[in-house]
C-alpha cells in the first residue's frame, strides 16, 4: 500500500483542465485577465545556437506585482530564456513584451525597465562594492547627485554596508551574490530577472532575499526567478512556469492555474479510516510521496478545503494534519518526468 | 495577448533625452566606462611592474647609446675626420635610439593593455552586465579604448626624460620631441584601438592578445615583406636618357674614340646641345629611351603603413640644402623616411635622368608619406572597430561558436 505511489493526477503534464476555475488560488493579489495584462510576457520563443536548440517553444506570463518562478532542470533553457527577456539575446522566433515594450525593437527603453541578475557572478574584482554600484548607476545614466544615496540604500537592503569599501574579490560567494542583486536593482527596474539568485546564500540571506523579492512584488514589480531550489520557490512565488528541453511544459500562471486545483496533504491517526471516509465522500486521493501515512487530495478552492475538513471531522476521522501539500512545485517538477540530457 | 501600456519610467530614468542631452549622456557613459577601466588598471600590480621594467630598459638604451658615442668620438680623434665635421653631438643618436626603442617596446606593450579589454570582461562574465545597462556598444568601445590608450601613454611619459636627455645632448630642437611624442602617441593609439576591436571579436583573452600581436607584427614586418614582394611584381618602364658623370675621368683612347664593343662603357663627353639637365656632378643628355625599372610607387602604400615609417616620416628634419654634400649626416629615422619617400616618388622622380631631369639626391619635406600611412592604419582600425561594434550589439543575433553571452 505504501509502496504504491501513483503520479499526482492533477499536476501531471500536460495540465488537465479541471472543472472549477479558481484564479485566486495562485494569484492571491487578484485576477489578471490576459487582455488587461500588465507585466512581462513572451510567446512562441525559440532560439538555437548552431545545431543546439536551447529554446524551442516557450511561453511566459509574469504579471506585475507577482513573483513568477521559472523551474526546470539544468539545460532546460532557463538561462537562454532569461537572456532573451533581458534583451541580451535576440529570439529566432516569437515575441517579448516588457511592460508593453519590445526589447528586440527598442532595447534602450526596455533596458531602463529591466534589472538582470546573471547566474554567473561576474564582479569587477579590483573595484570596491560601493564603486561597482556607483559605476552601475552611471551606466544607467542615473542623475549624479542621487547615486550615492541610492547606493547606500541598496547596501543596506542587501546588508553589505559593512563591506562597502572592500574590494569585490574578498567577498564570499554569497556576498557577491547579494552584490549582484543590488547591482540589478540600482535603477529601480520594473522587471527583475533573477537567474539562480539563491545559490550560495546562507539561510539568513535566503530569508532576506525572499523578503526583498516579496517586497518588490508588493510594490508592483514583475519578478521572475529561476531556480531549482524548489522549497524556496514555494514560499516566494505566486506562479510558476515549468520548462524542459526548451519548451514550456506547464505554466501555473494565473490563467492556467485557474484550471487546476490545489493539492492538500491530509494525515490521520488511522489512515484506514481516513481512506474510507474519503472514499465515502467521493474524493479521489493518492498517497503522498513525502510522508507515507499521509494522503494527497485535490481540492478546487480554499472553500472546498474547508468543506472537506469539516466533512472529515463530521465523519469522525482523527485528522492531525491538514494543509496545502508542501513542496507542491517540487512534486510538479518531479512529475514532469524530467530527463537529464 | 498583451496590450501596450505606457508606464512611468523609474525615477531619474529619462529614456527620451534631448539632442544636446543625448550627446552629454553619451560622453558620460564613455567616461564611466573609462573611469572604471582605469581604476582597475591602476590597481593592478602588473602595470607598475611593466612601467618600471620599461623605465630601466629605455634608460639602458639611452646610456648605452651615449657610452658608445663617447667611445666612437675618442677613436675618431685619431682619425682623419676633423672633430668639427663630426655630427653635432650625441643628441640625435640618443634621441633616435630612444625613439626607436620606445616605439618598438610600445608596439609590444600596447596590445597587452588593449587586447583583453573586452574579451577579458567576456570571460569574467562582466561584459553582459555592462551590455544590459543603457550603455551603447560605441560607448563601451570608446571607453575601453581611451582607458587602454591612457595606460599606454603612461609609458611614453616615463620615457620623456630620456628623450629630453637626447635633446640636452644637443643637435635637436624641442619641436622634435613634441612631434615625435605626438606620432608615438598616435601609433600607440592605433595599436590600442586595434587591440580593443580584436578583443571584442574574440571569445578568449589569450586569442585576442595573440591576434593583436600578429597584427602588430604584420604592420611592422609584414608591410616590409609585402612591399618587397610587391615591388618584384611591379616591373615597369621609365623614359630616361643617358647620364654623364662629370667627375669620372675616362681613359681616352689615343684617337679620342673608343672602338669596338667597349664603346658603350666609355661614354663620350656629350655635346652641349644634347644635355637636357645638369648639375655640378653629372649631366643628362641624349634622346629619351625606355628603361626597365621597378615602379615602387605602386606598392609604397604598404611601406607607408609601417609604424616606424609613419613616425620617422612625420618628424621634420632640418633642410639639407645647406649641407648638401654630407649625404651621410642623416640618422636612421631620416634614412627610413627618405627611403620610403623614394619608393613613394617612384622612378619618375628618382630614376637618374628620368624624362631628362636630374634626380634629386634628397627629397624635400614637402611630400610627406605619413598621412597616407596613418590614414591607411586608421582605415583598417576603423574597419575592425566597426566589426567590433556589430559584435557588441544586443540583443545579439548570431553568436560565434562556443560563445556564451553570460
Amino acid at each position: 500500500m505504501t509502496e504504491f505511489l501513483p503520479p499526482p493526477p492533477a499536476t501531471a503534464s500536460p495540465p488537465q483542465p479541471a472543472a472549477q476555475p479558481s484564479p485566486e488560488q495562485l494569484a492571491p493579489d487578484g485576477i489578471f485577465p490576459p487582455e488587461g495584462f500588465r507585466g512581462l510576457s513572451a510567446k512562441g520563443l525559440s532560439r538555437s545556437f548552431g545545431s543546439v536548440h536551447a529554446v524551442v517553444d516557450m511561453e511566459l506570463l509574469a504579471p506585475a506585482g507577482q513573483v513568477t518562478a521559472l523551474i526546470g532542470p539544468n539545460g532546460a533553457g532557463k538561462t537562454t530564456l532569461l537572456l532573451m527577456l533581458a534583451s541580451l539575446l535576440a529570439p529566432d522566433t516569437g515575441s517579448i513584451s516588457v511592460m508593453g515594450i519590445d526589447p528586440v525593437k527598442d532595447p534602450t527603453v526596455a533596458r531602463a525597465k529591466i534589472g538582470w541578475m546573471p547566474d554567473t557572478l561576474g564582479v569587477w574584482e579590483s573595484l570596491t562594492v560601493r564603486e561597482i554600484l556607483t559605476t552601475m548607476g552611471h551606466f544607467y545614466h542615473l542623475p549624479k547627485a542621487g547615486i550615492p544615496g541610492r547606493v547606500e540604500e541598496l547596501l543596506t537592503l542587501v546588508s553589505l554596508s559593512p563591506l562597502a569599501d572592500q574590494k569585490a574579490r574578498v567577498l564570499s560567494r554569497g556576498q557577491q551574490q547579494r552584490l549582484s542583486l543590488a547591482r540589478a536593482l540600482i535603477h529601480d527596474p520594473e522587471v527583475l530577472l533573477l537567474d539562480e539568485p539563491a545559490s550560495g546564500l546562507d539561510p539568513g540571506s535566503r530569508v532576506a532575499l525572499r523578503r526583498i523579492l516579496r517586497n518588490l512584488a508588493a510594490h508592483g514589480k514583475v519578478v521572475v526567478v529561476s531556480s531549482h531550489v524548489l522549497a524556496e520557490l514555494d514560499e516566494i512565488a505566486d506562479g510558476a512556469v515549468f520548462v524542459n528541453q526548451g519548451r514550456t511544459v506547464l505554466a501555473q500562471t494565473v490563467a492556467q492555474a485557474a484550471d487546476q486545483g490545489r493539492r492538500y496533504c491530509i494525515a490521520a491517526l488511522d489512515p484506514a479510516a481516513l481512506a474510507e471516509a474519503l472514499g465515502n465522500l467521493g474524493v479521489e486521493f493518492s498517497h503522498g510521496t513525502v510522508r507515507a501515512e499521509s494522503v494527497l487530495v485535490t481540492v478546487g478552492s480554499e472553500v472546498g478545503a474547508a468543506k472537506l475538513l469539516q466533512d472529515l471531522m463530521a465523519a469522525g476521522v482523527a485528522v492531525h494534519d491538514f494543509g496545502p501539500a508542501t513542496g507542491a512545485l517540487e512534486e510538479t517538477y518531479m512529475s514532469m518526468g524530467v530527463e537529464q540530457p | 495577448m498583451t496590450t501596450t501600456e505606457t508606464t512611468p519610467s523609474a525615477p531619474g530614468l529619462d529614456t527620451v533625452p534631448g539632442q544636446s542631452n543625448k550627446f552629454r549622456r553619451y560622453m558620460n557613459g564613455i567616461s564611466a566606462v573609462m573611469g572604471m577601466e582605469l581604476r582597475q588598471r591602476l590597481r593592478s600590480r602588473g602595470w607598475y611592474i611593466m612601467l618600471s621594467i620599461w623605465f630601466v630598459l629605455i634608460g639602458l638604451v639611452a646610456v648605452l647609446t651615449w657610452v658608445s658615442w663617447q667611445a666612437q668620438t675618442n677613436r675618431t680623434d685619431f682619425s682623419y675626420v676633423p672633430p668639427d665635421q663630426l655630427v653635432e653631438g650625441p643628441g640625435p643618436l640618443i634621441f633616435e635610439a630612444v625613439l626607436a626603442f620606445v616605439l618598438f617596446f610600445g608596439l609590444l606593450v600596447a596590445p597587452a593593455f588593449s587586447a583583453n579589454a573586452i574579451s577579458g570582461d567576456r570571460s569574467a562574465g562582466t561584459l553582459a552586465i555592462m551590455q544590459v545597462t543603457l550603455l551603447r556598444p560605441g560607448q563601451l568601445l570608446w571607453g575601453k579604448f581611451l582607458a587602454s590608450w591612457i595606460a599606454a601613454l603612461a609609458f611614453l611619459v616615463v620615457s620623456v626624460p630620456f628623450l629630453v636627455f637626447g635633446i640636452i645632448q644637443g643637435g635637436l630642437g624641442v619641436g622634435y620631441i613634441f612631434i615625435a611624442l605626438l606620432m608615438l602617441a598616435a601609433e600607440l593609439g592605433v595599436v590600442c584601438a586595434l587591440g580593443v576591436g580584436i578583443s571584442a571579436l574574440a571569445n578568449r583573452p589569450l586569442f585576442s592578445i595573440v591576434v593583436t600581436y600578429l597584427v602588430v607584427a604584420l604592420l611592422s614586418f609584414g608591410t616590409l615583406i609585402a612591399f618587397g614582394l610587391g615591388a618584384l611584381l611591379s616591373n615597369g618602364t621609365v623614359l630616361a636618357n643617358q647620364t654623364y658623370y662629370k667627375e669620372i675621368v675616362y681613359a681616352p683612347a689615343p684617337n679620342g674614340e673608343v672602338e669596338g664593343e667597349d664603346s658603350q662603357y666609355y661614354p663620350v663627353t656629350p655635346n652641349k646641345a644634347d644635355i637636357t639637365d645638369e648639375n655640378n656632378e653629372y649631366a643628362c643628355y641624349g634622346p629619351l629611351v625606355e628603361n626597365q625599372t621597378t615602379r615602387t610607387e605602386r606598392v609604397a602604400w604598404l611601406l607607408a603603413m609601417n609604424p616606424f615609417v609613419v613616425v620617422a616620416d612625420a618628424i621634420p628634419y632640418p633642410s639639407h640644402s645647406a649641407q648638401e654634400q654630407s649625404y651621410y649626416g642623416s640618422g636612421v629615422f631620416e634614412s627610413i623616411s627618405q627611403g620610403a619617400r623614394y619608393s613613394q616618388a617612384g622612378p619618375n622622380a628618382t630614376f637618374q635622368c628620368a624624362n631628362g631631369k636630374i634626380a634629386p639626391q634628397y627629397l624635400e619635406q614637402d611630400k610627406p608619406l605619413w598621412p597616407l600611412g596613418l590614414g591607411l592604419q586608421l582605415l583598417v582600425t576603423a574597419g575592425i572597430l566597426g566589426l567590433a561594434w556589430r559584435a557588441l550589439r544586443t540583443p545579439a543575433g548570431k553568436l560565434a561558436k562556443g560563445t556564451r553571452i553570460a
